[in-house]
């Protein structure tokens, strides 16, 4: 019926477009609750959900009572909705889709899928249009009629193998014969704890206190195992359909109760009880096993005179408040040029060792480095003398003295032909100068390529760095 | 003689300034409580990391938390390891960590010195009122870790800082082997204030950085003429008579 039409028969009729995106979103929020029942939670096309729940349903009281108790939660807002509990994917979303009228949750025993969906219509088994077009025109219109029908007699209706094959495939998919693989949406989680709330909560107090009693539960589990982990999630599922979620890292596998209730603290404030919380769920992600080792008894018996456990602690609170990736460490690098030398990266609980000896035999390095090298305008001598004067940061310097120049080879294993990650343009030559300037001031300076080189235009001048 | 025979006889010891002492130089400057250091004008900023870098003795070996905020740091590169470690004797290991706003710095340096993880404590920041400074200095008191405050040409006002310096690069030593290259770093260093030691507040120091013996040193002022050598005399050659 056209819309007009049916505006004819009722005038108060009301039109509104389809906002698929909002509901695409919404229905992934919807997919996040589910988590609070299960932790394998996968789409199943635009308007349905699947969730695995082996090993879940014992929770809620049994499969029955877990199907009654998703219903009235998704009744709560007003959804529309059909359940069925079935021992295979297929068959479930073939009994939630075909199976019934009402909001009734349907559950399928493990083992009689096949009585129990044979009087679904074929289109049940997810076939393309032009499959169901066909069975219907040799009148198998049931699941039923298409179990009790020997295989290669079905086989031979079709015109193309591939058509067969995904009737069969459908079919035993739905019945259990073969095994039908489900992307969750969110990987599960190496450990998890979940706290479920009697009675909703409403404060922030109880939220703090939900995760007190989580983090010890994770401790005696943890403990148990030997192992800490470096990723926390914390997730508060709300009775009207809403998730919070909070994540905190640490440096290095920690496990200390009061440690992890430490990088939480600045965080769970973000969490609005709202109209209540009815679950509490605490994942740890990236475990690994924790270094035991016992510490010195006196200072002057340590190798390395720095605690590694204590610096990742406090590593670890500055992350949790001021954002993660606050604290940095820098790494060497094995590259010749001077500003890819030194690589600004993450702390990742581990102090690299001592480096050899061969880094001595560099020249003087600048006490500050600036972030990237910045173009200068430059009067030298040519074709290779120091600079004379030079413009940086629009004032004008005047070289007094200058040493040099340490010339730096470029990289050319780099820019060889085929290499992947090949930068542009040929490597140039640099040519790197220490001045002093009229006021006493040192900079680094480089020219980046020589005259006669032919690699590109004329050379550049830059300012690497500043000396002390 | 060789040197082991000048050693015994004492003809030949090993010289090195007097121990740390709240009243001499440094000050306690990064060995006990908060200090600051200051740019005498804009752009002393590498000088005043040097002379940090100069003045500071790791009493025990540790690890140091250097923290600054983002847009200094844009703005004024970052301190490269590889001048730590030509500066420093032991290479102390560090850690960066960059903070969006001050009051974020001065969170994170309390922070760092309440743990105890840390030796030394150095920050980049704007500012700091005399409220940030006195509790910086009853926590680096109360834990013994000291605090190095690096700040711009600013800084001015009260502060609860054991003392307050203020550097400015000078021109370089003359170099004895290329009279046309820089020599050793030289920096004027002006103790603006001084808790410890009331009477040196206002002194000022020619310092001069020797890279290879790791040593700072007090130069004299000149009182007149340039510091560079004498540029050689040259003889002109006698032209060859042909023919």
């Amino acid at each position: 019926m056209r819309f007009s039409d049916a505006r004819a028969s009722v005038p108060a009729l009301m039109a509104e477009e389809i906002d698929r995106e909002a509901d695409a979103h919404a229905f992934r929020l919807l997919a996040r609750w589910m988590n609070g029942y299960s932790p394998l939670v996968s789409l199943d096309g635009a308007d349905a959900l699947l969730l695995e729940i082996t090993g879940c349903d014992h929770l809620f009281g049994g499969e029955a009572a877990m199907a009654t108790r998703v219903s009235g939660r998704l009744a709560q807002p007003g959804y529309t909705h059909q359940i069925a509990v079935a021992g295979t994917p297929g068959a479930a979303q073939a009994l939630a889709r075909y199976g019934g009228t009402g909001n009734a949750p349907q559950i399928l025993p493990s083992g009689a899928e096949r009585s129990g969906l044979c009087e679904l219509p074929v289109q049940a088994l997810r076939l393309s249009h032009e499959a169901t077009t066909l069975l219907r025109r040799f009148g198998l219109t049931r699941i039923g009629q298409l179990c009790g029908i020997d295989r290669k007699a079905l086989t031979r209706r079709f015109r193309s193998r591939q058509a067969a094959d995904a009737v069969c495939l459908r079919l035993d998919q739905a019945l259990g014969i073969r095994l039908e693989p489900v992307a969750p949406l969110r990987s599960p989680p190496e450990h998890a704890w979940r706290l479920a709330c009697p009675e909703p909560l409403t404060q922030a107090a109880g939220v703090e206190a939900g995760l007190q009693q989580l983090t010890q539960t994770l401790y005696a589990d943890l403990s148990g195992k030997g192992l800490g982990a470096r990723h926390f999630v914390f997730t508060a599922f709300h009775s009207d359909g809403q998730v919070s979620e909070v994540s905190a890292q640490a440096a290095r596998p920690v496990r200390a109760p009061d440690h992890v209730l430490r990088l939480f603290r600045e965080r769970t404030g973000k969490i609005d009880p709202g109209f209540g919380i009815d679950l509490l769920l605490l994942e740890a992600l990236r475990t690994g096993p924790m270094d035991m080792g016992s510490r010195p008894l006196s200072g002057d018996l340590a190798t390395t005179g720095v605690d590694e456990v204590a610096l990742s602690a406090l590593a670890d609170r500055i992350n949790a408040r001021l954002g993660d990736g606050t604290v940095r460490l820098i790494h060497a690098e094995a590259r010749h040029v001077p500003d890819k030398a030194e690589r600004n990266g993450a702390f990742t609980g581990e102090l690299p060792a001592a480096e050899a000896g061969m880094r001595d035999m560099q020249g003087l390095r600048p006490v500050r480095m600036l972030g990237r090298a910045e173009r200068v305008d430059v009067i030298a001598q040519v074709p290779d003398g120091p600079p004379l004067s030079f413009v940086w940061r629009r004032v004008l310097r005047r070289v007094a003295r200058s040493d040099g120049p340490e010339r730096i080879a470029p990289e050319w294993w780099l820019h060889l032909p085929g290499q992947a990650a090949r930068p542009a343009g040929l490597p140039r030559t640099r040519d790197y100068y220490r001045i002093e300037d009229a006021e006493g001031r040192r900079y680094w300076v480089f020219r980046e390529g020589l005259y006669d080189d032919r690699r590109g235009q004329l050379p550049e001048w830059f300012v690497q760095g500043l000396f002390a | 003689m060789d040197i082991a025979t000048l050693k015994t006889k004492g003809l030949l010891r090993a010289v090195s300034a007097a121990p740390a002492s709240p009243a001499a130089f440094p000050f306690g400057l990064g060995v006990a409580g908060l200090h600051e250091v200051a740019e005498a004008s804009y752009g002393d900023r590498a000088a005043v990391t040097g002379f940090v870098l100069a003045a500071t003795r790791q009493a025990k070996q540790g690890a140091w938390l250097w923290i600054s905020q983002t847009k200094l740091t844009g703005d004024l590169g970052h301190v490269s390891q590889a001048a730590l470690r030509q500066m420093q004797a032991v290479m102390p290991q560090r850690l960066n960590a960059e903070t969006r706003t001050l009051g974020e710095a001065l969170w994170a340096v309390e922070e760092a010195v309440v743990s105890g993880a840390v030796s030394l404590v150095i920050a980049e920041v704007d500012a700091a009122d005399f409220t940030a400074t006195r509790r910086l200095t009853l926590a680096s008191g109360r834990y013994g870790v000291p605090v190095i405050l690096i700040m711009a040409q600013t800084r001015e006002g009260a502060t609860a800082a054991a003392t307050r310096w203020r550097i400015s690069p000078r021109p370089s030593a003359p170099n004895r082997y290329d009279p046309q290259a820089p020599g050793n770093p030289r920096w004027r260093a002006v103790l603006e204030r001084c808790r410890t030691a009331p009477n040196a507040t206002g002194s000022s120091f020619d310092l001069e950085w020797n890279d290879e013996t790791l040593s700072l040193s007090v130069v004299s002022g000149l009182a007149a003429g340039p510091a560079a050598p004498r540029p050689a005399q040259r003889e002109t050659p006698a032209r060859r008579r042909t023919g």
